[in-house]
Parts: structure tokens; C-alpha cells; sequence
């Protein structure tokens, strides 16, 4: 097979290549963790090499986004694939690439590089009106998805944790306090977990991983009538936080295979789409050995409502929705995770080893 | 040789079933994958399909090997749950 190189980085990132993301801070706090303004840039590669056998590989790989707080640039691949290119067709917009291998291709290698640079996400709280005639784009993230359902159920559930609340902020306030309270990192939980907020809130049994308690978090917003989403993504250097949220050897350098972490936003009329991570929290808190009277998950906890450490990518806020070509097996919960399919059968995207992909990470001074 | 080949066709089509599973707890692509794996490895069983987004499984077996109990069985070792939509 005739090996194809394509390099697209010019043609992707288009006329926006500012040096820094254009953001402004309005909130110019500072944190107890050292975490400053100053952008981030990162090198990432992402590698692939596809068992080969008389089936028909495809492949789908979730791309960073461009936003306000990371700009992509420089994104290019190459590999001995039949078929690639990047898009961002589907219901949710979320950009991937997309690669094919003929059945008994002798070798099946993709090898994904792009730079990204990030600043410190924050947002100013104190902006937040009452206001709840959201534009559609908004809105579209109050009806619930197959994981993250609003029902009556579930609403009264959220009514009675926010009944105390005035504004929506509040409500989003009493909903982050009660998922971080009663929600706890279960270790034994395979990747980050399913998200199946329906179950974890109807079984009450709150263990989970990032998107366990992100998709708690989200649903339970929603069914309050404050829109809500899963941003997923991964971890791609050192945190000044924790170890548990990214790390890296002396000179920035990591392996991020296993770095995909499940974040939210939530949305308040006057401060828009707010950042939280509630899932870090019950992670550090598990991972560290603390509780909820430690000075550090103190702090940690009102950061992460309304921050982000920006060591981390976000790629999409896709959920229970269809790939783009269409895949044999649909819909997919999320796309964190790289996806592949042979022919029929899904690859174990809980296993890098096993299913054949190497991500890394280098840290630009 | 001919009559050999039909009286094997025969044969085989005499002890093979398809039938039709329904597993409703499958939420994800890798549960397809979990629950194939274990239905595969049922002694007797010649084809597996499962897809997701009508959550059953078609499943071809040799009728003298194996059975739809044995074949529910394994379906439960996946912690899944399947119920049978055509016999």
C-alpha cells in the first residue's frame, strides 16, 4: 500500500494562529495553589499501531477544540491508512480524525502531532444575572441524553437539593456542594468510568470516576433547569494542584495514555459557561487521603467552582451520539477515548496496550 | 462426493438454530464487545452478532451442542442480562 503523508496544519488552524489564546480574565483572583495567567504549550503526538487481520479497521480519534482558553496549532498526521481526513461532522460538532486500513493491510500506523497552548481558565462569578431566556445554542444543554436524562425523577431529586436556592447560581452552587459531598473516587471503576448519571442517582451508589461525577453533576443541573456539560479531554502535563491531577518528569515531558479526564461547564446568564471540576476534588481528596475539613480540599473545592488548571485539553462535549462516517456499533457514550472498530467488533479503548495507541506530551518553556 | 456434501448440509442445517437475544443493560460500544466475547465462547455456537443500537444479539448454534439456557448463562457472566425475542 502506497503510504500517504498529508500535512494539514496550515489549512486547520486557518488565520488564528495568535501566539496566545485572546483571553480575557476578568477575575484576576489568585489561588492558593500558584497557578498564574501565563500560557502553557505543549508538544503531543499520538500513535497508533492497529493489529492487522482480515478485517476492516477504522478508527476515530477526538481532536482538541479551539476556544477561548486553548488554541490548536501545527496539527498534522501521517500513516499508511487507505482513508484519513479531519471532521467535525456530527451532531455535536466535535472535531476528530477519521482513518481506514483495507482488510490484510500489512501494517496499520497513524501518528497524530499537533501543538496547544492553554491559559488558566476563570471565570467572574459576579457577573451572574437571574436571567433564563438562554439563546439556543445554550439551550440545547438542558435536554437530557441517554446517560444524563431529565425526567421527573431526576428533577425532583435536583429540586430538593436546590430548594433553598434563589439564583441560578445558587442552584449550581448547592449542586456542586452536594455532588462533592456525597460523590467519592471509587478506584475500582475501569477508565473513567460509564457516566450513567440515571443509575448512580436512582441506585445511590455515588462511586465513580470523572465522568461518573461530572455526569452527576451535569444531569442534575440540567433537570434544575441550569444548562449544563461534560467536556471531554485529557491531562497533558504537570498540575501545581496534585500529582492525581497530571504530572510530568523534570523536564515536562509525559505519558499521557492513560490521562483522560472527564471536566464541566455550566451556564449563567452575564458570566456564560462557567468551568468546574467537581470529579478532581473527589479525586485529590481520595488520592491524598483527606477529607473535606482539609485546608487543601477547602481550597480546592471553591477553585474548581468557576477554574480550571489549564494542563489539560479539552476536546468535546459530545454524549450518546453518533460518529461521523457512521460506525457498526452506535451511539457511542462519549468520546474521550480514541475509538476503533474491525469490522463489527470495538477495540478496548481502556487499554492502550491492547488496543494499540501510545499518546505523549512535551512541555515548551 | 455430491451426495456426501448434501447429506453434510443437511446435517448441519438439521441441529442449527438462530436465535434472537435481547441484552437491554448494553450502554456502551465495549459491552457488545464483552457480551460477543462470551457468547463466542460457548461450545457449539457458529456465529455471533451483536449491535448496539437495536441492543440484541442474533446468534447461530448447533442445536447438539449447545442451548439457549447455556447460552443465557453466559450472557450473565458479563453481568448482563439477556432475554430471548426469538426463539
Amino acid at each position: 500500500m502506497q503510504r500517504r503523508t498529508f500535512l494539514k496544519g496550515a489549512a486547520l488552524v486557518g488565520t488564528t494562529m495568535a501566539v496566545t489564546p485572546s483571553i480575557v480574565l476578568a477575575d484576576t483572583k489568585t489561588n492558593p495553589f500558584g497557578i498564574t495567567k501565563k500560557p502553557r504549550k505543549f508538544s503531543v503526538t499520538n500513535s497508533f499501531e492497529l493489529e492487522t487481520n482480515d478485517q476492516v479497521a477504522r478508527l476515530w480519534v477526538p481532536l482538541p477544540l479551539d476556544s477561548s482558553y486553548q488554541k490548536v496549532l501545527n496539527i498534522s498526521y501521517t500513516g499508511d491508512f487507505k482513508e484519513a481526513f479531519i471532521s467535525n461532522d456530527n451532531a455535536y460538532d466535535t472535531k476528530l480524525l477519521y482513518a481506514q486500513w483495507d482488510k490484510n493491510s500489512k501494517s496499520r500506523k497513524l501518528e497524530i502531532k499537533f501543538d496547544i497552548i492553554m491559559q488558566e481558565r476563570t471565570a467572574d462569578l459576579s457577573k451572574a444575572t437571574n436571567n433564563t431566556n438562554f439563546p439556543a445554542d445554550v439551550k440545547a444543554f438542558l435536554k437530557g441524553t441517554a446517560h444524563t436524562p431529565v425526567n421527573e425523577k431526576l428533577t425532583a431529586f435536583a429540586n430538593e437539593i436546590t430548594k433553598d436556592s434563589k439564583t441560578q447560581l445558587e442552584k449550581a452552587q448547592a449542586i456542586y456542594d452536594w455532588t462533592v459531598n456525597n460523590m467519592y473516587r471509587d478506584e475500582s471503576v475501569i477508565g473513567c468510568g460509564v457516566g450513567d448519571a440515571s443509575k448512580i442517582i436512582e441506585q445511590k451508589l455515588f462511586g465513580g470516576k470523572c465522568t461518573d461525577v461530572s455526569s452527576v453533576f451535569v444531569a442534575l443541573l440540567r433537570n434544575a433547569g441550569v444548562p449544563a456539560r461534560e467536556l471531554f479531554g485529557i491531562r497533558l502535563g504537570q498540575s501545581k494542584i496534585s500529582n492525581s491531577c497530571g504530572k510530568a518528569d523534570a523536564n515536562g515531558f509525559a505519558k499521557i495514555s492513560g490521562g483522560q479526564h472527564c471536566r464541566t461547564e455550566f451556564y449563567v446568564d452575564g458570566a456564560g459557561w462557567i468551568p468546574a471540576d467537581p470529579a478532581d476534588v473527589t479525586k485529590v481528596r481520595t488520592q491524598e487521603k483527606l477529607t473535606n475539613d482539609d485546608k487543601k480540599i477547602k481550597d480546592l473545592r471553591k477553585y474548581f467552582f468557576g477554574n480550571w488548571e489549564m494542563n489539560w485539553a479539552a476536546f468535546n462535549y459530545a454524549r450518546d451520539f453518533v460518529l461521523n462516517p457512521k460506525p457498526a456499533q452506535y451511539p457511542l457514550n462519549m468520546l474521550g477515548y480514541p475509538y476503533a472498530e474491525m469490522d463489527e467488533d470495538v477495540l478496548n479503548y481502556y487499554s492502550p496496550k491492547e488496543f494499540g495507541y501510545s499518546y505523549t506530551s512535551q512541555e515548551r518553556a | 462426493m455430491k451426495f456426501f456434501l448434501i447429506l453434510f448440509i443437511f446435517a448441519v442445517s438439521l441441529f442449527s438454530k438462530e436465535v434472537v437475544i435481547e441484552v437491554k443493560q448494553m450502554h456502551c460500544p465495549l459491552c457488545t464487545s464483552m457480551v460477543k466475547k462470551a457468547i463466542k465462547n460457548v461450545e457449539g455456537v457458529t456465529k455471533v452478532k451483536v449491535k448496539l443500537q437495536d441492543k440484541k444479539a442474533v446468534i447461530n448454534f448447533d442445536e447438539s451442542k449447545t442451548n439457549i439456557a447455556t447460552i443465557l448463562e453466559a450472557i450473565k457472566t458479563t453481568s448482563y442480562v439477556g432475554e430471548v425475542v426469538k426463539p
